[in-house]
């Protein structure tokens, strides 16, 4: 097996496990109530939470 | 007053506007390309011929009405999952007068004959490089409009109209990779069968990215909104997407099975276009679950019945697209009629019917009035399923004749059948072909009549109003 070969079956062996992990992380119950969560809040967003436009970035919580 | 003050829906209504105007186009010189074939002394050269036509009508189809009603919801939808406006309805504004520039140009210099000759990368780089500034204005506004959200969780819409955003980018990008030798000429960056692989890396992905990942965005924000119920897994929902980002990418080359092009690469096509069946058929389950409980809707509620069909073709055409990709299936129906019949159940049956039932469940709210006419929505719902069912079904049987006759052989392996006579043989199919395009037409214009009374009355009620 040439260094291409391993390089290809390397990426495609790192895809599947990121997506392994994706799978395993949203099927947690740890998870499964927040991974349901957006399914209702998006059902009642017809109002911004606070008027005026732009906002704050969640992520920096 | 309009309901949803605080989010910036003027853009919204006029990619609407504008979307539906060239989706009028599309479908008009669909259905005069239609008869060009089923009569060739129709077409008049040299700028009323198929060739001249032809990317027309695909450009004002794909890129006018899908990709203008995409832009549309993705403002929509976004500001709604993220509770927040727009970061720039100012930079909204301008892409909306670029993209309608865009189509206008593409349209006017695809009949003046200047063309590259790519499918669905048809436009010169002149053209071309103002789509590249259209795309990263909108990539940027929808981008900073979800950085900045007030929802912490990102409802799946969200996930498809980023993967969007970027899947475009990139293959737009790589597949327009051209040198210019003058305004109106450029030839591809890549040479015989790399440039074949590359084009249909884009070919195929265009597909995915602008003819599946955005209806699904759209799909899955307006199926609980018109049912009033949540879909049924938002988990199975991330994975389906999860898992339709992983494959797509790779099943472009399904088109260059039997060309020049390395075997594990068509190998590798086929087998990861199999396997999409999977999260393909995850989104169909999703909204299938999503009514349990609620079937009765089809008959009461006409979006639903529009979400619902249009699901339907979704997986109907998930499953012909992946049995294509098999080398068999694939040497049997390839260059027959087929093709168009699996092309136009997808753009005339999962894109245009998710797309009809988000406008009229949109426009109505954002113009703050009621649809004019349910009555009329359900005249329309069933002229563009049977435009559609007649265009599909007899494109259908024409390939699978088509097909079995330019297979035949005598004893001698010899062609049992010439070319003239598998043509003459068609005909009758391109008749109904032609008359199924008719039927489409009449119920876009009963769709474009009634939002234009529903618009219309709105503008009248707010009138009506003491100031």
């Amino acid at each position: 097996m040439d260094l291409a070969s391993i390089y290809y079956l390397g990426v495609t062996i790192l895809l599947f496990l990121v997506f392994a992990a994706i799978v395993a992380r949203t099927y947690s119950k740890k998870h499964k109530a927040s991974g349901e969560e957006p399914k209702y809040r998006m059902m009642n967003d017809d109002h911004p939470e606070e008027n005026g436009k732009g906002g704050r970035d969640v992520r920096r919580k | 007053m309009n309901q949803q003050e605080g989010y910036a829906d003027d853009v919204v209504k006029g990619f609407i506007t504008w979307s539906m105007v060239w989706g009028l186009v599309a479908v008009l010189v669909g259905v005069l390309i239609s008869f060009q074939i089923a009569f060739p002394q129709l077409n008049l050269p040299p700028y009323l011929t198929y060739g001249r036509l032809r990317p027309i009508h695909t450009n004002a189809g794909i890129f006018g009405w899908g990709i203008g009603s995409f832009m549309a919801f993705f403002y929509y939808i976004t500001q709604r999952l993220t509770r927040t406006g727009i970061w720039s309805p100012g930079l909204a504004r301008v892409q909306l007068w670029l993209f309608n520039l865009a189509i206008a140009l593409a349209a006017v210099t695809l009949a003046l004959g200047m063309n590259r000759s790519k499918e669905y990368a048809e436009l010169e780089w002149p053209v071309a490089s103002l789509v590249v500034v259209v795309w990263v204005i909108f990539a940027i506004n929808i981008v900073m409009t979800i950085v900045k959200r007030r929802e912490e969780q990102m409802y799946i819409s969200l996930w498809y109209i980023l993967a969007t955003l970027v899947g475009v980018a990139v293959l737009y990008l790589v597949n327009n990779a051209s040198i210019p030798v003058s305004l109106t000429k450029s030839y591809s960056a890549y040479a015989g069968a790399n440039d074949a692989n590359v084009q249909w890396w884009y070919g195929h992905n265009a597909v995915a990215m602008v003819l599946t990942t955005p209806p699904l965005a759209i799909f899955y924000y307006f199926l609980p909104k018109a049912t009033g119920v949540p879909i049924y897994s938002h988990r199975m929902g991330v994975i389906a997407f999860w898992s339709l980002i992983f494959m797509y990418l790779w099943t472009g080359a399904h088109h260059l099975l039997w060309a020049p092009v390395p075997d594990w690469v068509q190998t590798l096509a086929m087998a990861f276009s199999v396997m999409l069946i999977a999260p393909s058929w995850a989104a169909v389950f999703n909204g299938y679950f999503s009514m349990n409980g609620q079937w009765h809707q089809m008959r009461e509620n006409y979006l639903v019945k529009f979400l619902i069909f249009g699901i339907t073709f979704y997986g109907a055409q998930t499953l012909q697209g992946p049995s294509q990709s098999i080398r068999t299936f694939s040497a049997f129906i390839h260059f027959t009629d087929w093709v168009p019949g699996h092309v136009h159940m997808g753009t005339l049956g999962w894109v245009s019917l998710v797309l009809f039932a988000a406008i009229y469940y949109t426009l109505p709210r954002i113009y703050g009035t009621e649809i004019y006419s349910i009555r009329l929505a359900n005249v329309h719902f069933w002229l563009v399923l049977t435009g559609q069912l007649m265009f599909s079904i007899s494109m259908w049987i024409a390939g699978v004749q088509q097909a079995a006759m330019l297979n035949a052989t005598n004893p001698d392996g010899s062609l049992h059948y010439s070319f003239m006579e598998t043509m003459i043989e068609i005909y009758p199919y391109w008749h109904i072909r032609a008359l199924g395009g008719v039927v489409y037409l009449a119920g876009l214009c009963v769709f474009l009549y009634n939002i234009w009374k529903t618009v219309a009355g709105a503008k009248t009620q707010g009138a009506a109003q003491p100031a």
